[in-house]
């Protein structure tokens, strides 16, 4: 997965100009590809419209060569009408736009910073309620209410984030009144909180698997046998028991089961150390062997304790099979980077939250098609049905689709999924509208602090960048949610898809054709005025994998979310 | 503190009382039991190492087992649990409690002696023998070695000590043997300092110039007549130093960077149960007073050493 992240940025606008010429072009004179082309403002006294369409010949990307996608085309109607042509029928197509990702960027803002880079990255133009004010590394975000937002005024008028890593800091700074709201108190001070009349307690519905990884090219995992005795070998409702809180429950699917039709097939394999142990010898290991169990110590909803949880598999691996794992905590970044290009030799823990509720934002991410190569080589009796279900629309089919998925899953153990992780966040009692979003997306504009003009949150992690489509971690996309803005967003402390910069979004008979009806009046926090144009450039950027924006963090630049999405990327970059 | 007690100056200081002529080590220990402060260190460390020797036999549980194999009901973040206090006798006895990951946080603070009384050994111990042979060389050599081996030193004083040994273990890879390493090279300088400082100060002497001329060799020199005579600070400083070091390598293994899970120790016990300290203080409790203890203990007896083995303070 390496690819030049860089790219001239001269480079990257005579591109850019390139395919807008092209997209003007076709039938017109070929005259206005010599004028720049005016900013896609869209006003009484404006140029005609000129629609964007991507790819810019107007064909589908559907079935070319090499191209394995969901995305067909994308084309601006008028300034205010955009239609997605998809490969194959997509259900969960509504609650895919609303993720935090696909947050809607001005084009010319990002050809402006060649796509990328420190200043993108660190000072991100959206269209929400809140916008950035100042970024104080290592210290805090602060956020401040954007007088022209199409919407009602937040309750607050300031935001600032600060974080730490440690659930205790966490818990005084909101007692002591320091902060608002925290995210993820610790699992013993929940009592502490519901006991406290000043303090309010709301539990996080539990959307999240947390999950014990395991590469398939690396020995020993390359054995089914040892895959399978780790998978017998854990006492998973023990570690549920003693060391989540309530609302968590042991994990007998990777997918946990309030996403509708994620529980399909047999349940996870019981607990019985004995039969592990057999599995382990007739492997070729009646001693046990040596290995690692990597984790980064961050809290997450579906990791409330890292370091105490990885103790406790330490021991069972030890107790029950012998295998002596010697933990290795790594930098979070790190860590995430090294399990992504599937470079961890040993166990390691990691867990997924949801980001909409559907199957395929569990199945899919992990062991679909678009999937990394985390647990190593995929299994086609796996990804075949996912890919099948994803096209599915009736809810039967894809329930059975999901069902065989499950089972191969179970038959082939990628990995162990271990609990469904309930965490929470706690406010100030007189924060009016204060929630806990399933997704982990708060909405800070829906709250209000009492008589004071900033609201304080606390989380558990600093954002690494504010360029949320080339971001994968949930710190990051809150504070994204809170200043950019998709076509559809996600009901304020729930998972359904509410139109948001998109009145309403129109599906052909067979759902493959999307037809969205843009918001009037929206402005950008630049001052610019966002129309169908900005949204094709916002998709067409983390679409093909050869666009001149396709940039994003200097030391990352993986636009991970496209591929979760959508599959695939146009032009993908050869593995 | 650099005054050498060569044994001449050691019938003076025993001038009434014993008859018996004396010996630098007999005198030493006389005074060191007049020395209220180094009795009382004494007895601390005594009873620690006591302790570490006799850890299997001490603890009650092993410092690694989860209890919830070997006990019905265990629950973790239990507060300690003694009958004699009041503690009802149905319930199993957890002297010091129950830690995050259910295990006996008494068991975990004996063991954990042994592990901090070995670290604060085993790194003074390297670092005095690295910096002693480095101080002595540089002292008795003068010169271009000596400005090499002490500009050297110097570096390695400008860096705050903490700070280097964590660059040190970032760089080496966390563990303890690393974590240990990192710190008695920290240590260094101090010694190699002191040495080369009483070095410098006794080859000047009648009697090492005596030796010399009656034919003695450079090494000869160095060896027998030079380094015995300039060991009393050391001996104090590497006393001091125990207690530092066992500090400092709590220090790293509460950053994670020292001891890794499940080893109990001190540091890495205060460090995985702070995010408990509201709701179960046992846990940081225990091993800490344990740590303030052991740190006493050595910094008592090292005032105490100073006191004793200072030929100007000789009563």
């Amino acid at each position: 997965m390496t690819r030049t992240k860089t790219r001239s940025p001269i480079l990257a606008l005579l591109a850019t100009m390139a395919i807008i010429a092209a997209a003007c072009g076709g039938a017109a004179t070929p005259a206005p590809s010599a004028e720049p082309t005016p900013a896609p403002t869209v006003g009484p006294t404006a140029v005609p419209f000129a629609g964007l369409q991507y790819p810019e010949d107007g064909n589908s990307a559907c079935g070319t060569e090499g191209y394995e996608g969901q995305m067909g085309l994308i084309k601006a109607i008028d300034a205010t009408t955009v239609e997605f042509t998809l490969c194959a029928p997509d259900a969960a197509f509504l609650s895919k736009i609303a993720f935090a990702s696909l947050g809607i960027q001005d084009g010319d803002y990002l050809a402006s910073t060649g796509g990328g880079g420190d200043t993108l990255i660190r000072n991100p133009v959206g269209t929400g309620a809140y916008k950035l004010k100042a970024w104080t590394s290592g210290s805090e975000i602060a956020l401040e209410a954007y007088a022209d937002y199409w919407g009602e005024q937040p309750g607050t008028p300031n935001v600032v984030f600060r974080w730490s890593g440690e659930a205790a800091q966490r818990l005084v700074e909101l007692q002591s009144g320091n902060v608002d709201g925290i995210d993820n108190p610790g699992t013993d001070d929940f009592a502490t909180i519901a006991a406290d009349p000043s303090l309010a307690l709301y539990p996080r519905v539990a959307l999240s698997t947390m999950y014990l990884g395991m590469n398939n090219t690396k020995a020993p995992w390359d054995n089914e046998k040892v895959r399978k005795a780790i998978a017998l070998g854990i006492d998973r409702q023990r570690i549920v028991d003693n060391f989540y809180p309530a609302g968590s429950s042991v994990a007998d699917y990777f997918t946990p089961c309030e996403i509708p039709g994620g529980c399909g097939g047999d349940p996870w394999y019981d607990f019985d150390p004995a039969a592990a142990k057999a599995l382990l010898t007739e492997a070729g290991f009646p001693d046990g062997f040596a290995t690692k169990l990597h984790l980064r110590d961050v809290v997450r909803g579906y990791l409330p304790a890292p370091v105490v949880v990885a103790q406790d598999i330490q021991a069972q691996l030890k107790a029950n099979l012998n295998i002596t794992a010697e933990i290795d905590v790594q930098d979070a970044s790190t860590y995430l980077g090294a399990a992504s290009r599937g470079e961890l030799p040993g166990l390691f823990i990691l867990g997924w939250g949801a980001d909409y509720p559907d199957v395929t934002n569990f199945l899919d991410v992990f062991f679909g098609v678009g999937s990394g190569i985390r647990f190593g080589d995929k299994w086609e009796d796996i990804m075949g049905p996912l890919t099948e279900g994803g096209a599915t629309s009736d809810p039967a089919a894809r329930a059975a689709l999901y069902t065989t998925a499950n089972n191969a899953i179970r038959e082939h153990i990628p990995m162990v999924p271990m609990a469904h992780g309930g965490s929470g966040t706690a406010y100030r009692a007189d924060v009016t509208g204060a929630h806990s979003s399933p997704l982990g997306n708060e909405q800070f504009s829906a709250m209000k602090a009492g008589d004071r003009d900033t609201l304080v949150w606390m989380q558990n992690g600093e954002p690494g960048g504010l360029y949320c489509p080339d971001e994968t971690d949930g710190e990051s996309l809150r504070v994204c949610t809170q200043i950019n803005e998709s076509l559809y967003a996600y009901e304020v402390g729930g998972t359904a898809p509410i139109p948001s910069l998109a009145t309403g979004c129109e599906a052909n008979a067979d759902s493959t054709v999307w037809t969205c009806t843009l918001r009037e009046g929206v402005t950008f926090h630049n001052g610019a005025v966002m129309d169908a144009n900005d949204v094709v450039t916002t998709y067409a950027v983390m679409w093909d994998a050869a666009h001149p924006l396709h940039v994003g963090r200097a030391d990352q630049g993986l636009f991970e979310y496209w591929t979760y999405l959508f599959a695939a990327f146009l032009n993908p970059p050869a593995a | 503190m650099t005054m050498p007690t060569d044994k001449r100056a050691a019938p003076a200081a025993v001038q009434s009382g014993s008859a018996r002529p004396a010996s630098l080590w007999g005198d030493t220990l006389g005074n060191i039991l007049h020395q209220r402060n180094a009795i009382v260190g004494l007895t601390i460390i005594g009873f620690f190492i006591v302790v570490a020797v006799l850890a299997e036999q001490i603890a009650t549980f092993d410092p690694t087992t989860v209890l919830l194999d070997v006990e019905k009901g265990a629950k973790k973040l239990a507060a300690p649990c003694i009958h004699a206090l009041g503690c009802a006798a149905e319930r199993p006895e957890h002297y010091f409690g129950i830690d995050q990951n259910i295990r006996d946080v008494f068991s975990r603070v004996v063991f954990g002696t042994r592990v901090s009384l070995q670290i604060g050994l085993v790194t003074v111990g390297f670092a005095i023998v690295l910096g002693t042979t480095i101080g002595a060389v540089s002292g008795f050599l003068g010169g271009a070695v000596d400005n090499l081996f002490m500009r050297v030193m110097d570096v390695l004083l400008a860096f705050p000590a903490l700070l280097l040994s964590i660059a040190i273990v970032v760089v080496l890879g966390t563990s303890l043997i690393n974590a240990q390493l990192a710190i008695g090279i920290v240590a260094i300088p101090i010694y190699a300092r002191i040495m080369r400082a009483s070095v410098l100060s006794i080859r000047e002497r009648d009697f090492v110039t005596a030796s010399r001329a009656l034919g003695e060799s450079s090494t000869g020199l160095l060896v027998r007549r030079i380094l015995p005579n300039a060991l009393t600070p050391l001996i104090v400083q590497g006393t001091l130093g125990i207690a530092g070091a066992v500090l400092d390598v709590a220090a790293l293994s509460f950053l994670g960077l020292g001891a890794q899970p499940p080893l109990a120790e001190w540091g890495s016990m205060i460090g995985q149960a702070r995010n408990s300290m509201f709701s179960a203080p046992h846990l940081v409790l225990f091993p800490g007073i344990a740590l303030a203890l052991t740190v006493l203990g050595f910094n008592l007896l090292g005032d105490g050493l100073r006191d004793a083995l200072d030929p100007r303070l000789n009563r």
